[in-house]
């Protein structure tokens, strides 16, 4: 393969707005990107709410500064306030950016573009498009990379970051289509591959591939990860698939029911009950269930929205998507019956350490989107500030990179070293001698996961965590990929997906286990307040010889002095 | 299958997979190989498929991405029909199935087969690139990210339901006249280049259209409908394709491409009887040979589903109708009314 200037890991929001403005900052640069499902298919289509972005369309008021006070405030004061000063005051800018692009916004009375309230926002500022704001930002970006003649390597999984000294030379990727690996030397190499929530697995809302690649990539090169204890968890995702309700069956006047047939939400919060603030509402469902009032089934405990009181009417003319999903999805009509659900991993604060410009510390690699962590939403992220956050950090990525390509060397890569990444990938996996199942080490990480990093944490319950995960570690390294086959061969992709979810999984417990404090998502029991003496840091975990390492960096404050977070 | 169960209300059924195989590296021609699990009420058929690859053959290839029928990744023929396996719900096709207890999952057809029931998307966005399925936007680059054009809620609907299409090729693969021929544009194509030119921002209307009525373009389409009736977001493509249509006729008139013969034919149905006939159509541009292999079998099915203006002779002579615009509008009504009768 002939050299690259940027190779782009990653086709959702964040990797096709770095394609778009590399293009642009430099045209005459060579540009890939290299994407495991096409990238209409990425993740960043799964996001209904919207964007924010303080346009002032729908509140005349709004302003950037007030949209910078509530990110940090929800981040429970652990965002760099430089980076969300960023994310802020470039927002108005991307969104129309993408509207002037085509982006199919819906529109106010006076024809400019919608906004409405979204949680912790303190004026109505999130943008969106129906309830396919991420599926349209992300057709919008697609279409624009073809018009712009974007080269594509589509079903092309990446293996790992090709390391001389301190510097990255290219990538090794899998062509899923003829299973052969091969060489991307390239200057310099963006990753923008997604977050890693699919850990916990059938307690995710996640697409099955955001399995954190690129952070296990970057992690395995050395490169440290940031705050990765930091997961956000939604309250009412269904039971046997993980998927969002959205709030609207709450605000509709939907219940929350245990197997006693109380409204328990009167236990947690008194006057909002069911609209409690997310976390909230969350930590309460799981205190339901830990303490044994929910419902049983072999697939885990749950509890019940129940939507059968508001009638059909209501349900059929309110909530058709919702009804419609609950029927797809869990074969059950919730104007007949009440919906089984249970607190689901949603998003990952945490991931690659970048500075403002996307930069990690290994020489060449930029990182953005959910992948990285600048950080801009700390322990908490606002609905509506990770579209943003993919928008603003990769168009900013795109143009670092095609600025600073030609500071760096050729990339090259030998033949040796492709063999060496080929018998690493593939490393006995068919060999008779291997005998782990994949589906039984996946699901227990999940569980084990679910169970003791999960939404409540504790000393005793993060050690057993992180025992679970080394013993599974250890199982993996006799895993069995039964499928010998070179053309796609789904089977070992899920293998190696399982690998990078295992090894990311040891950070997120050692993260968990070290900060001895509550703080946003972050919930131990046995610390439950805020301790900013100690912990108003940042935690790094790198890898040093096969092990986590976890270090320390400040947050980086600015003009507002840390407060309590009361709403 | 160990997947869960509220014991108190649901029970089990035994249902066998009927899985279509094909691994270029080792078979000559595909074949099918028979998977029987239990499942119980609330499965998808995505999760049948993910059970049977982790518990009994690994080697079963399929791709699936969201799981929540918005990615598009999961597109697959379930019973010979084209759709998400991830939001079909097991227990309704069998509800339907004419072999009771069996499923038969097979690839998408008119996409090439890569593997058991993985087929290539590469024909797919070369056409979306080749029909400019993008906006060229009337603002130039650097003056974008300073002010929103502004558009109204009645310009946002015209497009609105075009832009829910995730390209999962549902439609392509139920397409008619893909099966006869590949290089046709294709309803998603149609669906999205439709979308992109009834919206003001775009400058490229012309250029696109003008690629639209050449050979394999919108004239080749022969309204079955069937496009419209498998898309797995409900979508009205047939609105798209009429109104590229309509839209041709009116901006670019009876020019000389080559894909006109068709519009044509078209249009000298309507200045003769008033009425599209649109079951000579074909004939007239493909020639009768052509025709009556590949469109006659469809058309008898088509007019027993009544999707067919009835043949010819029946077609009576619309009267004292002599201004083309007349002629026009009472042919774009009788395309809806066909549509309207199908709905139902
Ligand atoms: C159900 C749901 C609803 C949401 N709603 C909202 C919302 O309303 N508002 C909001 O702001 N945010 C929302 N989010 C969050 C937001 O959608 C995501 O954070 C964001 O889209 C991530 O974008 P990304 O570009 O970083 O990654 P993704 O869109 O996940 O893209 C990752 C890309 O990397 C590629 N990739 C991954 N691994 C590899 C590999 N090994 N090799 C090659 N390619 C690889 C993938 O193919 C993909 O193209 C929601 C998330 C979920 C799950
Ligand atoms: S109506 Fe036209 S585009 Fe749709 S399936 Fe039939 S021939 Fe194809
Ligand atoms: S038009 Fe419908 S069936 Fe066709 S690709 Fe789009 S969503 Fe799928
Ligand atoms: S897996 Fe995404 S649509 Fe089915």
């Amino acid at each position: 393969m002939k050299p690259f200037d940027i190779v782009i890991v990653g086709g959702g929001g964040a990797g096709l707005y770095a394609a778009m403005e590399a293009m642009k900052t430099n045209p005459s640069l060579n540009i890939a990107v290299l994407s495991k499902v096409y990238p209409n298919r990425s993740h960043t289509s799964a996001a209904q709410g919207g964007a924010n972005a303080a346009l002032g369309n729908k509140a005349k008021d709004d302003t950037v500064e007030m949209h910078i006070f509530d990110t940090i405030k929800g981040s429970d004061y652990l965002a760099d306030q430089d980076a969300v000063d960023v994310l802020c005051s470039e927002a108005p800018k991307i969104i129309r950016e993408l509207e002037n692009m085509g982006t199919p916004w819906s529109r106010m009375e006076d024809n400019t573009i919608a906004q409405r309230p979204f949680g912790g926002a303190g004026r109505p500022r999130c943008c969106y498009c129906s309830d396919k704001t991420g599926h349209t930002i992300l057709q919008t970006l697609y279409e624009q990379c073809l018009k712009k003649g974007v080269i594509f390597f589509n079903e092309y999984f990446a293996l790992n970051l090709s390391v001389k000294g301190s510097r990255s030379r290219g990538l090794i990727a899998m062509n899923m289509k003829t299973g052969n690996v091969e060489a991307f030397p390239a200057r310099t190499v963006i990753l923008a591959t997604g977050g890693y929530a699919k850990m916990y697995w059938n307690r995710s809302s996640n697409a099955a591939g955001n399995t954190g690649d690129g952070q296990a990539i970057a992690y395995r090169a050395g490169i440290p990860m940031k705050d990765m204890e930091f997961v956000q968890f939604h309250p009412t995702g269904l039971r046997k698939s993980g998927l969002l309700v959205t709030e609207g069956a709450r605000g509709e006047g939907g219940y929350l029911i245990n197997r006693n047939g109380e409204r328990f939400m009167a236990r947690y919060a008194k006057e909002k009950m069911e609209l409690g603030p997310r976390d909230l509402v969350s930590r309460s469902l799981e205190t339901e269930i830990l303490e044994g009032r929910g419902f049983d089934s072999p697939a885990g405990k749950y509890l019940h929205l129940d939507l059968t009181h508001l009638g059909a009417d209501l349900i059929k003319s309110r909530l058709p998507q919702i009804r419609e999903m609950c029927m797809q999805f869990e074969g059950v009509d919730p104007i007949d019956e009440p919906i089984p659900v249970r607190p689901t991993a949603h998003y990952s604060m945490g991931g690659i350490d970048t500075d403002n410009f996307t930069r990690t510390i290994m020489e060449g690699v930029y990182a953005a989107g959910e992948c990285a962590c600048v950080s801009v939403h700390g322990a908490n992220r606002l609905g509506g500030n990770s579209l943003l956050d993919i928008l603003v950090f990769g168009r900013i990525a795109g143009h670092t990179a095609a600025e600073e390509a030609g500071k760096f060397e050729p990339g090259n890569i030998s033949e040796a070293e492709l063999k060496e990444h080929v018998e690493e990938m593939r490393g006995g996996m068919h060999a008779s001698g291997h005998h782990e199942r994949y589906g039984e080490l996946r699901e227990e990480l999940g569980q084990t996961l679910a169970l003791n990093v999960g939404i409540f944490r504790e000393a005793s319950l993060l050690k057993r965590g992180i025992q679970d995960i080394a013993e599974l570690k250890e199982r993996f390294k006799k895993v069995r990929v039964t499928d010998t086959s070179d053309v796609f061969n789904t089977n070992l992709m899920q293998v190696l997906e399982l690998k990078n979810m295992l090894d990311l999984a040891e950070t997120v417990a050692a993260g968990a286990s070290a900060r001895e404090e509550s703080r946003g998502s972050h919930t131990r029991i046995d610390f439950p307040v805020r301790d900013d003496a100690k912990w108003h840091k940042h935690t790094l975990a790198t890898r040093v010889k096969g092990n986590v390492v976890l270090g320390e960096k400040p947050v980086t404050m600015g003009r507002y002095e840390l407060q309590e977070r009361t709403y | 299958m160990t997947a869960p169960t509220d014991q108190h209300r649901e029970g089990k059924k035994d249902v066998t997979f009927r899985i279509f195989r094909f691994n270029p590296q080792v078979d000559s021609k595909p074949y099918f190989d028979d998977y029987t699990i239990q499942v119980e009420r609330g499965i998808t058929v995505l999760r049948s498929l993910n059970y049977i690859k982790e518990h009994i053959d690994a080697s079963i290839s399929f791709r699936a991405f969201c799981q929540a029928g918005i990615c598009g990744s999961c597109g697959m023929r379930v019973n010979g029909l084209s759709q998400l396996a991830c939001t079909t719900q097991v227990w309704d096709v069998l509800a339907k199935s004419r072999e009771p207890g069996i499923i038969k999952v097979e690839p998408l057809r008119n996409l090439p087969l890569i593997k058991d029931l993985i087929v290539d998307m590469d024909p797919l966005v070369d056409k979306m690139k080749h029909y400019s399925n993008w906006i060229d936007s009337t603002m130039p680059e650097s003056s974008m990210g300073k002010k929103e054009f502004l558009i109204s809620e009645e310009e946002f609907l015209r497009y609105d339901k075009a832009t829910d299409c995730i390209l999962c090729a549902s439609c392509v693969s139920e397409c008619s006249i893909l099966r006869a021929n590949k290089e046709y544009v294709s309803p998603a194509v149609l669906l999205k280049s439709y979308r992109m030119n009834v919206d003001s921002r775009d400058a490229i209307h012309g250029e696109r259209l003008a690629e639209l009525v050449k050979d394999h373009g919108v004239w080749d389409c022969t309204h079955c409908y069937r496009c419209q009736e498998s898309c797995v977001k409900s979508i009205p493509i047939m609105d798209a394709i009429h109104g590229i249509r309509e839209d041709a006729i009116e901006l670019r008139g009876m020019k000389d491409t080559s894909g006109s013969k068709h519009a044509e034919a078209f249009m000298s149905d309507i200045e003769k009887k008033g009425k599209l006939v649109e079951a000579t159509l074909p004939i007239r541009t493909n020639g009768i040979v052509w025709t009556l292999q590949n469109l006659l079998p469809m058309a008898v099915k088509m007019i027993m589903k009544r999707r067919t203006p009835p043949p010819p002779p029946l077609v009576k002579s619309a009267k004292g109708i002599k201004i083309f615009r007349e002629m026009f509008r009472e042919m774009t009504e009788h395309v809806r009314q066909d549509h309207k009768s199908h709905k139902k």
